[in-house]
């Protein structure tokens, strides 16, 4: 749910009616060009690899400011990293690198826990496990690829998540859209929230089985679409659906919305339906452990059927993981291309994840680990406070470590990513597709690598830059006088 | 100061990007004030009389619409791997429920508009004739019948 002044609303209506008319009137004069120009010989007779119409978007709107995108970095994603100049002479059409790199904030890797750089306990097992084990296994993980490194991982996860069994993928995106097809199939039924990740669309779709929506995170409406959907029966035939899933995320990646996971069990145990949770944003970032949206809102692991989670987002890795009980797990082992066909995780990959693992359980020997939880938790309370004080509209849950800033106007997009670059903050801008068109963005992650200068720093810039761009949409808080203390000659 | 007038926008459950944006609280009004703008800006550029502006208006309104809603097939992105390209942007709206509350206001929008114009003319021939002519034919496009409908099999290609 978003408020927005509507004088904002009608003006983001006509800036993207006017970037369309503009982006329709240049690809006439394209085609009228293209018509008196002969087109080569090799390509007669060939059909088009894509519709005109179908990259209209990427043609005329994402091309333009390409440069506020897909930017290279030069070093490790820690709490400051290099990010490299890059220059245009076709108005963005191609980008040229140059050598040149400038120190900036980062503020956009899913660094939560702080382990994307060199981390005392970890770096050292990891680069340990990388002369022993090489960096990969050169095989799937049925035929030579299970190392006893990668059944330490998955016995580890399991007992971190609360599950009594887990395996791991070499891909988090991978892990959704190759299991959500193993475990669900045509005749049967999912229903996942409107604001999904890509990975479970593309997993939903790939099932074969009939997808329903409900709108973002309302109870209400699931069970009107779930009680709608049980009556109705599959379509066509009514017969009765052969399973229905109910598909969440612990922390949507683009609102900070935590799910009201307590409500959605609840409906599932009464209409008796699967429920799949997605943890790729909570698991190690929230919860007083560590240990996810279940531990934060005191929900039973065991209620959960499924829990799906990343190891690239707190845990500094690569790769996703699926908890569950083990008879689905087994069965998950025996089925699932991504584990019978896709090779394994690389081993330090799988080092790195078991040393963090161990940080955060505190089973290193040391108390860094909640220390880092209590830093993050901290970090993103105190970001998220400032920034409504300053009159930003900001998404998000408390705890959450992510915090889209609105933008709404497709010109602040370029304009907000740029000006922060040029003070050195480099910030994440998402827009159409990833978001709904009209509710573009930036997003800020809060890391526990950050110290308290780092973010004033951050604050500093991005007032600056809001008051600049004019997207300092509500009224700000006018800051406490502070009494003055007058001398007495 | 006026303080500032807040809408909440809440993410419509439509999986459809193309059309998803309609669901969001402004797009009628913005519709309306730029069919309005547009009046003046062609009575500001030909300094015609009024009516001669609103017949004008009238037909560029029919061309556009006419070419955006009912005769380009798809979506102008490839991430849904083509599931609407063989659907107007018109049979998309909605997921292709009819009789909804935008669908019905765009079907009163070129009624409204040829109303206003015949009257300001004067109901005077040739310009009777040609807004009469765009209102048939967007309202019988409009029409739920035409659902998905191809006559005499144009417009069915790719």
């Amino acid at each position: 749910m978003v408020r927005l002044p509507y004088s904002t609303a009608l003006t983001t209506l006509f800036s993207y009616g006017l970037l369309f008319a503009f982006g329709q009137l240049r690809d006439l004069f394209r085609k009228i060009i293209d018509w008196f120009k002969s087109s080569s010989e090799d390509l007669k007779g060939y059909a088009p690899i894509c519709l005109g119409l179908e990259d209209f978007y990427t043609r005329r709107l994402y091309l333009r400011i390409q440069d506020c995108f897909c930017r290279p970095i030069a070093s490790a994603p820690d709490a400051w990293f290099d990010v490299v100049e890059r220059y245009s002479e076709d108005s963005n059409k191609t980008l040229h690198r140059t050598s040149k790199t400038s120190k900036c904030l980062n503020l956009g890797s899913y660094n939560y826990l702080g382990f994307a750089a060199a981390d005392e306990y970890c770096t050292p097992r990891v680069i340990e496990s990388l002369k022993k084990y090489s960096p990969s296994t050169c095989s799937i993980r049925v035929d030579g690829g299970t190392t006893d490194l990668h059944t330490e991982l998955e016995e580890l996860v399991a007992r971190f998540v609360g599950k009594p069994a887990a395996v791991t993928f070499g891909m988090g995106y991978a892990t959704n859209s190759s299991i959500i097809p193993a475990l669900i199939g045509k005749g049967g039924l999912i229903i996942s929230d409107s604001l999904n990740h890509n990975s479970i669309v593309n997993g939903a779709r790939g099932s074969g089985a009939a997808i329903r929506v409900f709108q973002h995170n309302n109870v209400a409406h699931l069970e009107k679409v779930l009680r709608e959907q049980i009556a109705e029966g599959q379509p066509r035939t009514h017969r009765p659906w052969k399973k229905i899933i109910i598909i969440v995320e612990g922390i949507y990646s683009m609102e900070g919305e935590l799910c009201p996971l307590a409500e959605v069990i609840a409906v599932c145990k009464k209409y008796k339906a699967y429920i799949y949770l997605d943890e790729a944003h909570s698991i190690g970032a929230v919860g007083k452990s560590g240990k996810g949206v279940c531990e934060l809102l005191g929900v039973d692991p065991a209620d959960v059927d499924i829990m799906m989670g990343t190891f690239t987002k707190s845990f500094g890795s690569c790769g996703g993981y699926i908890a569950a009980s083990k008879e689905v797990v087994q069965y998950l082992k025996d089925t699932c291309p991504a584990h019978v066909y896709a090779t394994s995780m690389s081993p330090p990959a799988v080092q790195q994840v078991i040393s963090s693992l161990k940080v955060i359980l505190g089973e290193d020997g040391s108390s860094r680990g909640s220390q880092k939880l209590a830093q993050i938790r901290e970090n993103s309370n105190f970001f998220r406070c400032e920034l409504k004080k300053m009159g930003f509209e900001v998404l998000g849950d408390n705890d959450s470590p992510i915090m889209p800033i609105m933008l709404y106007n497709p010109a602040k997009i370029p304009a907000f990513s740029r000006e922060c670059l040029k003070q050195n903050v480099a910030v994440v801008m998402v827009a159409f597709p990833a978001s709904p068109l009209l509710l573009a963005r930036t997003r800020i992650c809060i890391s526990a690598a950050h110290s308290r200068e780092d973010l004033l720093k951050g604050l500093e810039v991005i007032s600056k830059v809001g008051d600049l761009v004019g997207i300092k949409y509500f009224p700000t808080e006018p800051p406490k006088h502070e009494t003055k203390v007058y001398k007495v000659e | 100061m006026m303080p500032k007038l807040y809408v909440e926008a809440v993410p419509p459950a439509d999986l459809n990007k193309n059309t998803e944006w309609f669901m969001y609280p402004g797009v009628w009004t913005t519709y309306i004030l730029i069919l309005f703008f547009s009046w003046l800006l062609v009575l500001s550029l030909f300094s015609c009389a009024p009516g001669t502006a609103w017949t004008f208006v009238n037909l560029a309104h029919f061309a556009i619409t006419y070419h955006f809603f009912h005769w380009k097939k798809g979506t102008p992105f490839s991430e849904d791997q083509g599931i609407y390209n063989s659907l107007t942007w018109w049979e998309q709206m909605d997921n292709g429920k009819q009789l909804t509350r935008n669908r019905k206001f765009l079907a009163v929008v070129p009624v409204v508009l040829y109303l206003i114009a015949s009257h300001t003319t004067d109901y005077r021939h040739p310009m009777l004739f040609l807004n009469t002519v765009a209102v048939i034919v967007l309202v019988i496009a409009k029409l739920p019948n035409m659902h998905k409908v191809r006559i005499f099999g144009i417009n069915a290609g790719r």
